[in-house]
This record gives structure tokens, sequence and C-alpha cells, in this order.
């Protein structure tokens, strides 16, 4: 193999933007879309199992231990598994991003539920709330900063893992990468892995800032 | 049993590549398709030679090796002395967040580049930077709060004996703070065996490379075979440092810690919490 160096080969040729735009637009899309749904699905399953946590207090410990057996689960074993069974589709990227999602959110949901003070919830039944309304106007405005923090975490995780899922051709912004290793082109590795850093730090600040704007009374206690 | 596969024509066409094979990816381009599961590993020509189980095996565990050693060499003693000290707090949270922020894939793939010019090969370098920027977070938090958390009281006890400061953290607080520590570190470490695979898609080898190979010549039963490899060297490694964690408690500590799982738990939670 012959490799291209120096001026041939620089690490970021900036007409590549230009020429190869639409390549990087679809990646940039492809990478936004599986992040959110693995995240979307994680957080529908995870809010489910909390529920079933809160419900039936005992469940917590098995569900918590299978979470964190999922996570543990290394990621290229996890795609190469679902390979085998499912070929290269979009399930097989999908399923293990959900799935590592899961054990940071069932904690954060769970932490948030349990930081409800008793006396609040005891106050919420006095005031004479149905369940139904002490969970939405109650319990779930306390509980929002930590499901926002684990949502967080979770798509910046998620955002580094789906580079990987370019393994079974959905890596999004990790495609670049790929490609660029196999060919021993620097430009669209340079470009892929820089921009799905940034896209990490993007959703982080995001979510620092819906979770500012959903709760105005965390700042507004802070100030003086 | 080596007769029965080698009359297989896994065997055969395995044996017949096998002197040509100068090139790596040729001779692995040498297992056929509608081998089984069982074949694939019962066959002794997957666990010998430079493509071999074992060898690959050996890379996995010499570069995870490396990585664990100077994680825990370089966090454990700088996060014992801050926490200690009670300094760089606030330093000790953004560091760890930014840890967080960096996709591992991506930064061995942006080290490649660097690393080729330098002229130090597409290995170990880039995957190696990798995965200690994975470890060293979770390591530098477990015991920053451990060695944070150690009872005042003891702390305080130790200085009115007389202890010196180095005295106060080397045999009080850190003894006591062990666990933990330890805990942080078992954590990091089955994620890097956990995430080392990845290597073998940034032109290393290493355990991953059968599910590299399996996938570039569609063969499902080389994958799964990769798959089921890499997951059981996870497992091994959870199961053995937890092992070694029961081993060292003093029988006595151990018959009182029921709250092991518990505290594990919420031990492993807050790591991932940050």
């Amino acid at each position: 193999m012959v490799l291209a160096t120096g001026a041939a080969n620089p690490l970021l040729r900036w007409s590549y933007f230009v020429e190869q735009w639409d390549r990087i637009e679809e990646a940039i899309f492809q990478h936004v879309q599986l992040t959110l749904l693995a995240v979307a699905f994680g957080f529908v399953i995870s809010a489910a199992l909390a529920f079933l946590g809160m419900r039936y207090r005992w469940t917590i410990t098995p569900i918590t231990l299978f979470a964190a057996f999922l996570y543990t689960i290394p990621s290229v074993a996890f795609f190469g598994v679902l390979v085998s069974y499912l070929g290269l589709t979009l399930l097989t990227a999908l399923i293990p991003l959900t799935a590592f999602t899961i054990l940071i959110l069932v904690t954060n949901i769970l932490d948030g539920f349990s930081s409800v003070p008793a006396s609040v919830r005891e106050a919420a039944d006095g005031m004479g709330l149905t369940p139904a309304q002490r969970l939405f106007t109650v319990e779930v405005p306390i509980a929002v900063p930590y499901i926002i923090n684990g949502l967080r975490i979770a798509t910046v995780t998620t955002v580094g893992l789906v580079t990987v899922a370019a393994i079974v051709g959905y890596g999004g912004l990790g495609r670049l990468i790929l490609d660029g290793l196999r060919r021993t082109f620097w430009t669209p590795l340079t470009i892929g892995a820089s921009l799905s850093i940034l896209l990490a730090l993007l959703f982080d600040l995001l979510f620092y800032a819906l979770g500012a704007w959903l709760t105005p009374w965390a700042r507004r206690r802070q100030a003086p | 049993m080596a007769d029965a596969v080698g009359t297989t024509p896994a065997g055969t066409m395995m044996g017949a590549t096998a002197p040509a094979a100068t090139v790596t990816w040729l001779a692995q381009a040498a297992v056929p398709r509608d081998i089984t599961l069982a074949e694939w590993f019962t066959d002794p020509e997957t666990w010998t030679g430079s493509n071999g189980i074992v060898a690959s095996l050996g890379d996995t565990l010499l570069l995870v090796i490396a990585v664990i050693l100077f994680s825990v060499l370089v966090s454990v003693p700088t996060a014992a002395l801050l926490a200690h000290q009670r300094r760089a707090e606030l330093a000790s949270a953004w560091v760890v967040n930014i840890g967080r922020a960096i996709p591992t894939f991506a930064i061995a793939g942006l080290l490649v580049p660097v690393s080729l010019r330098a002229g130090y090969g597409f290995e170990p370098w880039p995957i190696f930077i990798a995965l200690t920027l994975l470890t060293v977070p979770p390591m530098y938090l477990s015991t920053y709060t451990a060695v944070k958390q150690v009872d005042p009281a003891a702390v305080n006890a130790a200085r009115a004996m007389g202890f010196t400061e180095r005295e106060v953290l080397l045999t009080v607080e850190l003894p006591l703070a062990l666990t933990v520590i330890f805990t942080g570190i078992r954590v990091a470490s089955v994620q890097v065996v956990a995430t080392e695979p990845i290597r073998a898609f940034l032109g290393g080898d290493g355990l991953g490379r059968y599910v590299r190979d399996g996938i570039g010549q569609n063969n499902p039963t080389l994958v799964l075979g990769g798959a089921i490899l890499i997951a059981v060297l996870a497992g091994i490694t959870a199961v053995t440092f937890v092992a070694i964690e029961w081993l060292a408690k003093p029988p006595g500590v151990r018959r009182l810690a029921g709250g092991r799982t518990e505290r594990t738990l919420s031990a492993r939670k807050q790591l991932v919490e940050t």
C-alpha cells in the first residue's frame, strides 16, 4: 500500500467541504437522526422501567443490574452479534445504541423521583390532588433537573458511540472516519472526527440551555 | 478431532491457502462462509498462528494492561494528593466532564495520521492515548471522592497523634478509601476491555479483528465468533476484578459487608452520572 503523505494528503483539505458537501451533510443528518432515535427509544423504555420500579420497589435492583449489564456489553461485540442475525440494517445500529442509554436514563429518572420529599407528596395528597395531578404538577417538575441531566449525558455518550456504528454501515460521521482510515485519506477522517466531537459539545450545550429554561426557579433561587 | 475438522471444507480451504498467506487479510479471507460456529472454534488453525485467537488475545491483553497500569499510575496519586489537600475541586469536575464529551473512536481516528507522520505507524499510540483518555476520568473521580469522603474524625485523630501529612494520606486516608478507589479502577478497566476492539478498525488487530474481517467478508459466523470472544473477555475481566475485591477484604469485613451490591451500584451510578 502506498501511503500518500505531505502535501498530497494533508490532514484537512478545505475544498473537500465544497466538493463533498452532500456527503458531509448526509453524514451529519444521519448522525443526529441515529442519536435522537436512540435517546428517544431509550427514554421511553427507561421511563417505563422507572415507573415499574417506583410502583414495585423490589424490581429496582434487577432493573438496575440488567441495565448495567447492557451498558458493559462491548460495543463492537454488540454490533457484531446483531450483524450476524439482522445483517447491515438500521436496527443493527439502533438496538445497541438504545441499550447503552438505558442505565444512565433509568438511574437519573429514579433519582429524580426519589428526590421528591415525602412531605411534599403528602402535602399534594392533602390538597386533594389526584395521583395523576400529583405526578405531573408536583413530582415531574421536581424530577426535571435529574431527567435533563440524564438525557444530556446519554446524548453526549451516544454521539460518540454512533461513530462506532460505522462498522455496520450506519455511523453518520463515523463513516467518514472509517472511510478515511480505509483509504488513508485524512480529509474525511479529520472532518468526521472533528464534527462528531463538535456535535457532542453542541448537544451538551443544548441540554444545558434546555435545563435552565425548564427550571427557571433554580436560577431564581441562586440569585441573591 | 483435528482429523474430523480437516475433512470439512473449512479445513481443506484453510490448509490450501495457508502457505500463500503473506498478507494478513488473505489468510483471513480463507475462512469459508458456510463454516459453523462450532467448527470455527474447534479448528486448531483458528487458535494458532499470527492471526490466531491466542496471538490476538495477547495483543489485546498487552494493550489493555498497559492502559490500565498507566492510567492508575497517573490518576490515583494525582487525585489522592489533590483530594488530601482539598485542591482543584472545580477543576476536577471540569476534567471529568471534558473526558465524557470525547468520543474514543473519533479521538483515536484523529491521532492516526499524526502518529503515522511522526513515524510511529497506525499502532499502538492512537488507541493507547484514546483509551487512556477514557479511563483516567472515572479513576480520577473515584479516587478524589473516596479520599475526600474519609471520616474527618479519623484524619484529625491521626494528626493529633503526630502523623505527618504524608503519613495521614498514606496510612489513614488511602487504606480507608481503597474499596471505592478499587471500584473505580474496576469500572474503568471493564470499559477499556469493552472499547479496545475498535482498534481493529483503526489499522490494528487484537480480538476485534474477527468482527472486522467477518463484516468485510460478509461472514456472519466469523462476526459472531469474534463478538463472543470479546464479550467473554469483558465478562472475565469484570468477574476477576470482583473476585480480587472480595479476596482483598479481610474475612471479618467480608461477613459484615451485606450491602456490597448496594454500594457497588451506587458507586457505579456515581461514575456514570459524573
